[in-house]
């Protein structure tokens, strides 16, 4: 099936950028949360109708993609299948709000144009921005943060759980999934009357399997509780990073460097 | 369902974060105590399962069309509510940070959307009575679809809720929601018919798999009601208050003026941007007097966001540069070394 394959590639790919070794890479993983998550609330507190503020936030993303070699096309790719739902939500705008904001040589452009706009730019810039945290920090390593952050470790224990199995789950059900239309070849998908069994046996394998994860983890001396290693204090370029990424991108927000160049022409 | 960055504000993303954290916090506790260490690999196995099942598509008869299951209500009937709620976060940050699935501000959101109603009020209040006095095939089937169709149609609702006060989309509420509940009330249907063959299937095959959730000796099942009407008391609260907060700046219930919209304080402080938004808003009030083509005083006004909009494609440009100039730096720096 096309989306459990490409879901694995996205996976895999992601996982092997995660592997780099550029400045953005060796930064340090709660410094990368950080200023990520800065950068997400500055840009959606932009009001729907103030588009030219929220230009220059494109420097982030392009930068730190510049900076981290992370190659355009997957991260791309991703993008485009986060959009329908904010395109059609700002679609909405545009038929329930036409009153005129500005003229474009002839052109009328209503304000519910630029919320849409507004909306569809929010999207591309939050969707990169996450991306490229998980393009340059690997799972694990944003999960041991999240227990620094007083996240409870049975969370945490879960996310990493979760991670591992799926590359594994999505490969079972590619199998049945392949087994199954082996069987009926003129059916589009597993039909509705048949996903009880088959979900059914998925599920009742889980089951055998975590069985046997947990006899596995317990003959290596699980007592219900993972170990982790202390995670890595900040260094100084860790520090300099969060100072000068927090600065620059708070200045952006209250400078509107489109109006500015805008103010020469 | 799963809600984008891009559709919530910043103060209905922090509430939903907090709620939900409140929700994930009092989870853990539960499960610290009473929780059977057994059941941590299972939780993450359940949970790789659901974000597996989740690409299962499969063909709706007589439509032409496909669906696939959520898993809420799945995950809650075999694990038991609180294991099933931290198992569905796992499931939903991982596709947040992977699959660009909902974002991280909006994480909270979905969070409670997909989780809180399946885990803590449809399963407890409907599904387990249901199942309670004897498990048949028939009682496992009605309690599936009930509870599927009445934990989306919450989570619709509070999506609805959620985007409006946001005050991104301009959708008028009746509109919205006349939009959202049919479509999942019929994808509630569908997918409440198929989690009942799930669970029928996993009855007949392994019976001690539910009966051991629906009973649970090891985790009390006992939720205070209080605590889940509480919950929902101040979601309601935050909700309605942001709702009345845009109705009562928009008179007209279309136009939305910008305090209302944004909602924050903090933006009248800034200078610019504030500027250019009463630009922009000032240019409205002189419309239906004006042609554009005069250049007077309010032709300047629209000029500053012409030359604005100009300005942003300038930037846009100069970010893409920048970029480039970086990869043309370190693509030399490598041929050098």
């Amino acid at each position: 099936m096309s989306t459990i394959t490409e879901s694995l590639n996205t996976i895999n790919s992601l996982e092997e950028m995660a592997e780099g070794n550029t400045i953005i890479h060796r930064l340090h993983p709660m410094v990368k949360l950080i200023t990520t998550m800065l950068y997400l609330v500055l840009v959606i507190s932009f009001n729907p109708y103030n588009i030219t503020g929220l230009m220059v936030f494109a420097f982030y993303p392009i930068i730190l993609m510049a900076l981290a070699e992370i190659p355009y096309k997957p991260l791309l790719k991703r993008l485009l299948v986060a959009l329908p739902f904010s395109f059609f939500a700002g679609l909405s705008n545009i038929i329930f709000n036409q009153q005129l904001a500005l003229m474009i040589g002839p052109m009328p452009v209503s304000y519910g144009v630029i919320s849409f706009i507004s909306i569809m730019v929010k999207t591309i810039f939050t969707v990169m921005a996450v991306l490229i945290l998980i393009a340059t920090t690997s799972l694990p390593k944003i999960s041991y943060q999240l227990l620094s952050i007083k996240v409870p470790k049975i969370i945490v224990e879960q996310i990493m759980l979760t991670y591992r199995y799926i590359s594994v789950l999505l490969e079972q059900v590619s199998n049945m999934y392949t087994a199954y239309i082996l069987r009926a070849p003129d059916s589009k998908g597993i039909k509705m009357k048949d996903m009880g069994i088959f979900v059914g046996q998925l599920l009742l394998k889980s089951f055998d399997r975590a069985e046997n994860i947990y006899i596995a983890m317990k003959c290596r001396g699980y007592d219900g509780n993972y170990l982790y290693a202390k995670p890595s204090p900040l260094v100084k370029i860790d520090w300099l990073y969060l100072l000068l990424v927090s600065g620059i991108l708070s200045l952006m927000r209250f400078f509107d460097l489109s109006q500015f160049i805008g103010s020469f022409l | 369902m799963h809600m984008a960055d891009a559709l919530v504000s910043p103060a209905v993303g922090g509430i939903m974060l907090a709620a939900s954290a409140g929700a994930i916090a009092y989870s853990a506790y539960k499960c610290k105590d009473d929780l059977d260490e057994k059941k941590i690999p299972l939780m993450g196995v359940m949970g790789a399962v659901i974000f597996a099942g989740q690409m299962i598509n499969f063909t709706i008869p007589g439509t032409g069309s496909s669906g696939h299951i959520g898993g809420g209500i799945l995950l809650a009937a075999l694990l038991g509510p609180f294991p099933a709620f931290l198992a569905l976060t796992a499931v939903l940050l991982i596709q947040a940070l992977f699959f660009a699935d909902g974002g991280l501000l909006a994480l909270g959101a979905n969070i409670w959307n997909l989780g809180f109603y399946a885990c803590f009020l449809v399963y407890p209040f409907v599904f387990r009575p249901i199942i309670k006095k004897a498990i048949t095939p028939t009682r496992i089937t009605v309690a599936s679809i009930v509870s599927v169709v009445l934990a989306l149609s919450l989570g619709a609702f509070s999506v609805v809720l959620e985007t409006l006060a946001s005050g991104i989309t301009e959708l008028p509420f009746a509109t919205f929601v006349g939009l959202m509940t049919p479509i999942h009330l019929a994808i509630g249907l569908v997918e409440g018919i198929v989690t009942g063959g799930i669970l029928v299937f996993v009855y007949k095959m392994r019976p001690e798999l539910l009966e051991s959730s629906a009973e649970n000796k090891k985790l009390p099942m006992n939720i205070s009601i209080k605590k889940v009407i509480g919950m929902l008391l101040i979601f309601a609260v935050v909700m309605g208050g942001g709702l009345s907060l845009l109705a009562s700046s928009n008179p007209d219930g279309l136009e939305w003026s910008m305090a209302g919209v944004a909602g924050t304080p903090e933006l009248e402080a800034v200078g610019d941007v504030y500027e250019n938004a009463a630009n922009v808003q000032e240019s409205t009030a002189f419309l239906p007097g004006y042609t554009f083509k005069s250049s007077g005083e309010e032709g300047s006004a629209i000029g500053t966001s012409l030359s604005g909009i100009i300005g942003g494609g300038i930037t846009l440009l100069l970010a893409g540069g920048t970029g480039y100039l970086i990869y043309a730096v370190k693509r030399k720096k490598e041929k050098a070394a």
